[in-house]
């Protein structure tokens, strides 16, 4: 499909000042079982292009499913026209970034293809973890799920790139909710909401043992029906690798959002606080914060080889021992960025431009946004869980995110979790119940004291982040290591 | 737009192909355009076009599902042999009883309408002129969907709908504050940029130089657009079958009781004189309007054909695209008028809150449906009845239910709300509620 993607450019008319054409072909299949029966199975295909142009300085997009010449000839006009309708009330030029050409393939590797295990083998692991959470008759509802992704994407472009790119995406997770008078629970494993996605093949799902962890998970939600709430005040708390990829998914990958900080998301999910001219002076964090956005990482969730403007996949320091170090960029933003901070010139886009499907513009989105692990360069001791805990003279661990909020600059947030526990002396607790923590952004992240070694590190994925007007999901994900944070506003929600 | 008549073959093509016991397939046609715009220029604007196919394909009670976004013969094929071979390899449902049966659907009209990118262009510009003027930066979009949509199954059910919506949003910022408007109408000729432009203006300069205010328990007064970002979890949650019979929702085993306060009247009409009215949902059943809530007492829930059958229920026309995960949902829900205006209910405010809207709302609890979020877009403090000065954005913990219950005036008249996409509209008025907890403040 490369040359139906060249084809289709070589149509483009050549007063354009750029242009580029992606093809994607995207297959993917969902199992979810609720209550011991499969309620949802379904395969997903969909094929189409677009054709992206930049003219009289301005930008003009079109994208169809029909790939024949008359549609074709169709969407090239309509983004020419499209183009021309902005252009008069364009405030400046559109800017790129200067790029070399690519010709290049890449397949995420994987080790088996999820598309060829058996639908039977798969379902069956399903339904065996589903029955497996009926510990108790509070269990009003048990549920799996799994889902695979085949994203083929054939990109070129007037810069003479050809990309011929394969993603594949694994994930799978169980969840049980227990409910008492007016009381509900849930207990989800390996992570709440879709469970664990990575770009790995099924042995991710293989590795889960979904069967095994069941039983637990459904008594832990039974239990928490008879857990004391948790308790309101200002503590210490450790927050779970599961639970802090969301809070730095929130608090940092949207905050550092280039095209977010320089007001273009502002009429939906709104601006940020991580203005221009905090770059290089700000203290977003504690000395031993290091965040990175790192596309490279093999399996996480924000994987790939290049982004879908053709830039390579990099990884970058966003945050730096506590201070402020950079944004995810595009081609065109860096630009626009050069000009507000004379300090960033001689950048280029660091590789962070995605789109959801053929039919969406892309945009700069989280690729891995990662916590790095503690016991490396500028980030502390790399504690373990245990030894973390036994430091903490009382605190709270929280795990597996419940519920999640941020206000439109990434300052104010409030999380809940399904379960938390108390920590007394150096020691686990009592279960808790309806665990909630609020904080602001920068006070939050310096607050956080020691973070746990790469032992204890994973690669989390969040399949469902939304951004953009026409919306669009994508996949993104977050390393991260159980982390403590000092004096964090606990219990803020009257039950 | 490929018109009934095609696309009516395309879905009898399918059924042929179809060797199972009972079949169903959903045809979509879209045809849409987006023009986005921020720092007072446009920096995203797109058409796109698009085919969509679902065939859901019964064998005994066994059920599979595939889709595709291509009509040719091969397409048709293999989108009918995926949704096969996986209801073969399913276990049977032993819940499931049926595909529905025809029944006439109510006739609307399907007349649609195009944006040009011209247009789109110009209202966009309307709206940004107003706030240049006023040394304001305006962001937003200007939405034109047009579809056609279509159910048919082996059962004998035909049913189609046309239908286009503009939809013109606006988020104006000042240099500490932000304001927000929009309109949707049928045809852009209808659709009032410079409204948009002037409301969306003249709300950024009312909440210039918010200043802080202690979080706690205040009196508020919440504007449609609020309304409409907090009902919409009740409409989720709260009448829907799936949620109601797994004892999960706030209104689990309330039937014919008390739940809200008795000034509370929940109704869903897909017909009403101001939504683009959805003559069946996605099972080709025929929707109706329905009270859900009368004066405070649970009346109804939502069913689809699956929990109807379930729980010995009648479908009310809900369905969402199968395979739902979600259960049947209500999409045209709101809180019927009351008598009064929004003036009104400012003057009768002691010391409270008047909130433009809500953002980032997520459920704390689905059972007490305790939700979270943050006020956005123009806060207010209002005093002995007058708004005294603007605040900087609150945080909310509250429960949707105790908020229902504690409604001390609702306004005479309801306003459209566009969702920021899409063909929908929901209905909302003013409301004036007692109690609302706010549980910290932000740094604007």
């Amino acid at each position: 499909m490369l040359k139906d993607a060249k084809n289709i450019l070589a149509q483009i008319p050549s007063s354009v000042t750029y242009a580029d054409v992606r093809i994607v072909n995207q297959n993917s299949e969902d199992i979810a079982t609720k209550d011991g029966v499969v309620e949802a199975l379904q395969s997903n295909h969909s094929l189409g292009y677009n054709v992206r142009i930049l003219k009289d300085g301005v930008w003009g997009f079109a994208a169809s499913h029909d790939m024949s010449e008359s549609g074709i000839d169709a969407t090239i006009k309509k983004a020419m026209s499209i183009a021309a309708a902005s252009a008069p009330y364009k405030i400046d030029d559109v800017q790129l970034d200067d790029q070399k050409p690519i010709k290049d393939t890449y397949k995420t590797p994987i080790k088996e293809d999820p598309f060829t295990v058996p639908m039977e083998e798969k379902m069956e692991l399903l339904l065996k973890a589903d029955n497996a959470q009926r510990v108790s008759e509070k269990i009003a509802v048990s549920q799996a799920m799994y889902h695979a992704n085949k994203e083929h994407k054939y990109f070129v472009s007037t810069l003479g790139s050809e990309i011929d790119q394969e993603i594949i995406w694994t994930g799978a997770g169980i969840e049980a909710t227990a409910v008492e008078g007016s009381d509900l629970q849930n207990r989800s494993y390996p992570n709440s909401f879709r469970g664990q996605n990575q770009t790995r093949g099924y042995e991710l799902v293989r590795g889960l043992d979904l069967v095994g962890h069941a039983p637990q998970i459904a008594e832990e939600a039974v239990k928490l029906l008879s857990a004391d709430t948790c308790p309101t005040g200002e503590f210490d708390i450790i927050l779970d690798g599961n639970q802090l990829a969301l809070q730095i998914h929130e608090s940092c990958g949207h905050a550092v959002e280039l095209d977010r900080v320089l007001g273009y998301e502002a009429s939906y999910a709104g601006t940020s606080f991580l203005t221009p001219e905090k770059l290089y002076e700000f203290q977003y964090g504690s000395s031993i914060v290091n965040l990175t956005a790192d596309a490279t990482i093999p399996g996480g969730l924000g994987t790939f080889a290049y982004d879908d403007e053709g830039t390579p996949a990099q990884r970058t320091y966003l945050v730096k021992e506590g201070m402020f170090q950079d944004y995810i960029t595009s081609r065109d933003t860096v630009k626009k960025l050069q000009n507000r901070n004379p300090k960033y010139q001689n950048r280029t886009s660091n590789g962070t431009v995605r789109a959801s499907s053929w039919n969406r513009l892309p945009m700069i989105r989280m690729t891995n946004i990662n916590l790095e692990p503690g016991g490396e360069e500028g980030t502390g001791k790399g504690w373990s869980l245990d030894e973390l805990i036994a430091d903490t003279k009382y605190g709270i661990f929280m795990s597996t995110n419940r519920s999640w909020s941020i206000d439109d600059k990434r300052y104010n947030f409030q999380f809940g979790t399904e379960i938390a526990w108390e920590i007394k002396e150096g020691k686990l607790g009592r279960m808790l119940k309806n665990p909630t923590y609020q904080g602001i952004t920068p006070e939050f992240w310096n607050s956080c004291d020691a973070i746990c070694g790469r032992d204890e590190w994973t690669v989390w994925g969040t399949p469902n982040c939304g951004k953009g007007q026409p919306s669009q999901v994508m996949y993104t994900g977050h390393g991260a290591s159980p982390s403590r944070f000092k004096k964090v506003k606990v219990g803020v929600v009257k039950w | 737009m490929l018109g009934q008549t095609k696309l009516k073959k395309i879905a009898e093509k399918v059924l042929k192909l179809s060797k199972a016991d009972q079949t169903e397939v959903l045809l979509s046609v879209s045809e849409d355009a987006l023009t986005r715009f921020a720092n007072n220029h446009i920096h995203q604007n797109m058409a796109w076009n698009n085919l969509g196919i679902s065939v859901r394909v019964i064998y005994g009670k066994k059920i599979g599902v595939a889709s595709t976004n291509a009509f040719d013969k091969e397409s048709l094929k293999d989108v009918v042999e995926r949704a096969s071979t996986l209801a073969k390899l399913q276990s049977p449902d032993p819940n499931f009883q049926s595909l529905p049966t025809p029944l006439s659907t109510p006739e609307v009209d399907k007349e649609v309408f195009k944006a040009t990118e011209e247009e789109m262009a110009s209202s966009v510009h309307t709206v940004i002129k107003q706030a240049q003027a006023e040394g304001l930066i305006a962001s937003g979009a200007y939405a034109n969907d047009v579809s056609e949509f279509a159910v048919a199954n082996s059962l004998g059910v035909w049913a189609y709908h046309a239908g286009s919506s503009c939809n013109l949003s606006t988020i104006v910022l000042g240099k500490n504050s932000s304001g927000f408007a929009a309109d949707v109408a049928r045809k852009s000729s209808e659709v009032d940029a410079q409204t948009v432009g002037q409301v969306a203006v003249q709300k950024t300069l009312e909440s210039k130089d918010p200043e802080s205010i202690e979080p706690g328990e205040y009196e508020v007064i919440l504007e449609p657009q609020a309304v409409s970002e907090m009902m919409a979890f009740l409409q989720w949650y709260g009448p829907n079958a799936r949620i109601y019979h797994e004892n999960a929702s706030p209104l689990s085993g309330q039937m014919g009781k008390q739940v809200f306060g008795n000034n509370i009247t929940l109704i869903d009409d897909p017909f009403h004189e101001k939504v683009f009215p959805m003559p069946f949902d996605f099972e080709g059943q025929p929707k109706r309007k329905i009270t859900f809530v009368e004066k405070g007492i649970l009346k109804n829930i939502a069913y689809d054909s699956y929990y109807a059958k379930k729980y010995g229920a009648k479908n009310t026309g809900h369905a969402l695209p199968a395979p739902n995960t979600m259960g049947p949902i209500p999409l045209h829900f709101y809180i019927a008028p009351g008598d009064k205006t929004r003036d009104e209910m400012i003057r009768s405010v002691k010391r409270g809150l008047l909130v433009t809207r809500l953002w980032y709302v997520r459920v704390l609890n689905p059972k007490a449906l305790n939700v979270t979020g943050m006020t956005r877009d123009g806060t207010f403090l209002i005093e002995n009845g007058k708004i005294v000065k603007p605040v900087m954005n609150l945080r909310f913990n509250q429960s949707i239910p105790k908020a229902l219950n504690n409604v001390v005036a609702i306004e005479n008249k309801l306003t459209q709300l566009a969702s920021f996409e899409g063909e929908m509209i929901s209905l909302a008025p003013t409301l004036h509620i007692r109690k609302w907890e706010f549980s910290s403040g932000t740094l604007f």
